[in-house]
């Protein structure tokens, strides 16, 4: 029993450290897409402690699991019985109390601290209204009355918090741009907000993270229904803007 | 030929047709009247069904062995005999059990092809030979039959066949019903397949109107289909209930009921309570569609959202019904093949009720980024993780079992064990989805399809094949292979896990689910996942192989092949017609290995006189 408990140790400590190792170097370092957004580091930041507080948890079961299958191995019932050890003491209530505090420690943070801070944005700088229809997106920046449809580009401007006001005209769609992050249904007449702060310059030719995809399923075109999205810089968002709002009058 | 004429399964496909064209006739009269045409398609299949659902049930057996007697004639006896009495109305539970499993190891099957053609289509970028109609077709029919499958291969297969046994009664309470729950699921199948004949439906098998409400006619069939098998699961959860409650042998008190029939205890309570919620929300979409009501129609004051609700009250739940007995099989299989008591017994007994009463309240986080009250998230986050805390003791009774135990590895427990890894894996990152902040991100990605994969395959599928192993010599009287069920097992742990994990990845990286082609970007570890699930595909040829041999010509078993001590392997294998030839007195826990008392083993009439028989 001693010894049992020895190799449960080492075995727990070693899978802790590869998992915590895995997180760090591999779930870290590469595995998200690119963190386009402010609210993508409240997102991945949650990720991150999750995995890092399942490590400790999983490297139980596991050498639970080792320990048994490596030191308490039999050939059948001739080689008798395991001790009759029924867990009616203490070990239950201890584990009950201690799988209750973590468990509260993990609604409290990542958890509700995390929707705190989402739901904490700056106000924003810029409304843009997202419409999404049987298979394509149409974009509209009211303020400057300029219009952008399926096959175009959503033109966003760095460091700023923008407001998406989202909406469908037929079915359900949702709206959801990897390298932000957060995702929001499209609602048939009814309008949700989503609140984004692009902080990087990127586009979808060179990345795969900033496309504009729908993420709830909508029929036959489900699948191409994205938009390609461009992040600029604040000035060359206004001139793009410019630039569309003299085609639209050219019209 | 009169055999043939008479055979239960013709006569209901007769009155099934008959009553079909009847209903058909109704309608139209109906319509004629109204000044409408005489057919409509949707509304004529639709009230089709509901006759020729009642011809196929009357016509199997309902009629002669039941019916007759609400007028006043006498219900005709059983007569039919051997193989035969699996294609008729049988109330037998353990001919149920048989039925049960191998309809649902089929349909496992022909679902599991889908699943491989889709792989195959998403081995890469592009369409490759479906086309984007031809994938929603294939995915949702892959949803629906698997779903199907999960909810009811336990309870309906091992339910029927070992719990009456478990708690020392002869059979279940009301035997008549359970056949009749029975028979409702051929029609389900047929429907389905009729609906992808048809060119399929393509909303999933979560039909979210409004795409459900303007898709194809398939979508009608599904709702048909799953309706009716909602009925077989309320009906099932029923007759477990009253069996459970009221047939206990003397003795078999609540706290010496096996880990199994627990499972299956609040597994019934969930499908009970909840499967209406999924049934009405089913029969609202039909009515949106045939009846011009506008539940969910947004122009008509509907609400798309309302269905979510309504939808996931039950099918959260519902993933309980699913992985809660595949806990009493993997616990059961687990004691016995460690030789050592249940660790912790009434704590998990009381998680598996924690989970039934925590289940009705954490459906909102499938909503989490539907637009539903902002204000709903934290309560919903809060509660979804509670259920880590009833779920955190079934693993504690599942390492504690195994503890100073003596594992013996046969290929039952090698899925019992891979069992307690994969739900270990799916329960872990079923965490970052109660989460909402990092749910936003990852809701309708691959990591949600790897997550569930990992709880209802990993957990639930590969504890129902530890219980098909374990169970096979006592249904069949003949031993598997051993050397063909470790292959299987071995194969199905390293295709599970190489299809599965690449998923996660794939799914944070931004991949989103159910679609039919996706960014090039996302190409090679596609090609990955595709190669990984043949050989999990793969795995199944052995499965099958295995099965069909050793059913007919295995070694023949004995009565209690594993030494193990619950009532089940007292008697025979196959078990005798009524199970016990004197109904057993229970005086201890089921778990009397380590010297404890084990009262299960003996008792009246029982093992030592069935084993000699044989």
């Amino acid at each position: 029993m001693r010894r049992d408990f020895t190799l449960f140790a080492i075995v727990w400590a070693l899978v802790t450290a590869a998992s915590l190792a895995v997180a760090y170097f591999i779930i870290r370092e590469i595995s998200f897409p690119t963190v386009g957004a402010e609210e993508a580091h409240v997102i991945d930041d949650a990720f991150m402690a999750l995995t890092y507080m399942a490590s400790p948890v999983f490297g139980v079961v596991i050498a639970a699991l080792v320990v048994a299958v490596l030191r308490h191995r039999s050939s059948g019932p001739a080689d008798g019985d395991g001790a009759r050890i029924l867990g009616t003491g203490s070990v239950p209530v201890v584990w009950f109390g201690l799988s209750s505090l973590l468990c509260a420690i993990v609604i409290v943070y990542p958890g509700l601290t995390g929707l705190w801070e989402l739901r904490n944005h700056d106000e924003p700088d810029l409304r843009i209204v997202a419409t999404a229809q049987m298979w394509s997106w149409t974009i509209e920046y009211p303020d400057s009355n300029v219009k952008v449809f399926g096959a175009q580009e959503l033109v966003l401007p760095k460091d700023e918090t923008i407001q998406f006001d989202v909406v469908s005209l037929d079915i359900l769609h949702s709206f959801w741009v990897p390298a932000f992050r957060q995702k929001i249904d499209a609602l048939p007449g009814q309008t949700r907000k989503v609140y984004i702060t692009p902080t990087e310059v990127g586009d979808r030719d060179s990345d795969v993270a900033y496309r504009l995809q729908c993420a709830e399923l909508c029929g036959v075109g489900h699948a191409i229904m994205a938009m390609p999205v461009r992040v600029v810089e604040k000035a060359e968002f206004e001139s793009w803007l410019k630039e569309q709002q003299s085609v639209a009058e050219a019209k | 030929m009169t055999r043939v004429v008479r055979a239960p399964i013709f006569v209901g496909l007769v009155l099934a047709i008959v009553g079909f064209f009847f209903g058909v006739a109704f309608l139209g009269a109906l319509r004629t009247l109204r000044g409408q045409t005489f057919w409509e398609i949707e509304a004529g299949m639709s009230v089709g069904y509901v006759f020729a659902l009642v011809g196929w049930v009357a016509g199997v057996g309902g009629w002669q062995h039941w019916g007759r007697e609400w007028f006043g004639l006498e219900a005709k006896p059983y007569t039919l005999t051997g193989w035969k009495r699996y294609f008729g109305f049988s109330p037998d539970h353990k001919v149920i059990g048989v039925q049960y499993s191998v309809t649902f190891v089929v349909i496992f099957l022909l679902s599991g092809l889908t699943a491989m053609l889709i792989r195959l289509e998403l081995m890469r970028d592009g369409e490759q030979f479906f086309t984007a109609d031809q994938y929603n077709a294939a995915m949702s029919f892959h949803g629906i039959t698997m779903t199907a499958v999960a909810v009811a291969i336990l309870l309906g297969g091992f339910g029927n066949y070992f719990v009456p046994i478990m708690i020392g009664a002869r059979d279940m309470a009301f035997p008549r019903l359970n056949a009749l729950s029975y028979w409702f699921v051929p029609p389900v199948a047929v429907l389905l397949i009729i609906a992808v004949l048809m060119g399929g439906w393509d909303s999933g098998w979560t039909a979210y109107p409004p795409l459900s409400v303007v898709n194809k006619h398939g979508q009608v069939l599904f709702n048909l289909a799953v309706i009716t098998f909602g009925l077989v699961s309320i009906l099932g959860g029923i007759n477990f209930l009253v069996t459970i409650i009221y047939e206990r042998a003397p003795g078999m008190t609540w706290s010496r009921l096996p880990i199994f029939v627990w499972g299956a205890f609040a597994a019934s309570l969930i499908s009970f309570f909840f499967t209406q919620a999924l049934a009405a929300g089913l029969l609202m979409v039909l009515l949106d569609r045939i009846a011009d009501t506008s539940f969910f129609r947004s122009s008509e004051g509907g609400s798309a959202l309302l269905y979510e609700h309504v939808f996931w009250f039950y099918s959260h739940p519902a993933v309980y019904v699913m992985v809660l007995p595949g806990f009493g099989v993997a616990l059961e299989v687990l004691s016995h093949l460690s030789r050592k008591p249940l660790f912790a017994y009434r704590w998990v007994a009381g998680a598996m009720i924690g989970i039934v009463l925590l289940s009705g309240v954490v459906w909102a986080h499938h909503l989490f980024t539907s637009g539903m009250a902002p204000y709903l998230h934290a309560p919903f986050l809060v509660l979804t993780e509670l259920i880590s805390i009833p779920t955190g003791l079934i693993f504690l009774g599942a390492i504690g079992t195994i503890w100073a135990g003596k594992l013996w590895l046969r290929t039952p427990m090698l899925f019992a064990l891979a069992f307690v890894f994969n739900f270990l894996m799916g329960g872990v990152t079923g965490i970052y989805l109660a989460d909402v902040p990092t749910d936003l991100h990852l809701q309708d990605t691959y990591f949600v399809v790897a997550h569930f994969h990992y709880t209802i395959v990993g957990g639930e599928i590969f504890a129902l094949f530890a219980g098909i192993y374990y169970w096979f010599p006592k249904i069949t009287g003949r031993m598997y292979n051993e050397t063909l069920g470790k292959l299987h097992f071995w194969i199905m742990f390293i295709g599970f896990q190489l299809t599965f994990i690449p998923m996660f990845r794939v799914g944070i990286q931004g991949m989103n689910r159910r679609i039919a082609d996706y960014p090039a970007e996302y190409s090679d570890y596609n090609t990955i996942i595709s190669l990984a699930a043949f050989l999990l595909g793969a795995s199944f040829l052995f499965f099958v192989w295995n099965m069909a041999t050793a059913w007919f010509k295995g070694r023949v078993a004995e009565a209690n092949p594993w030494r193990a001590t619950t009532l089940e392997w007292q008697v025979s294998s196959p078990p005798p017609e009524h199970n016990f030839d004197e109904i057993p007195v229970i005086t201890d826990t089921p778990y009397g290995y380590g010297g404890g008392p084990a009262h299960h083993r003996p008792f009246a009439g029982g093992a030592a006189l069935a084993t000699e028989e044989r």
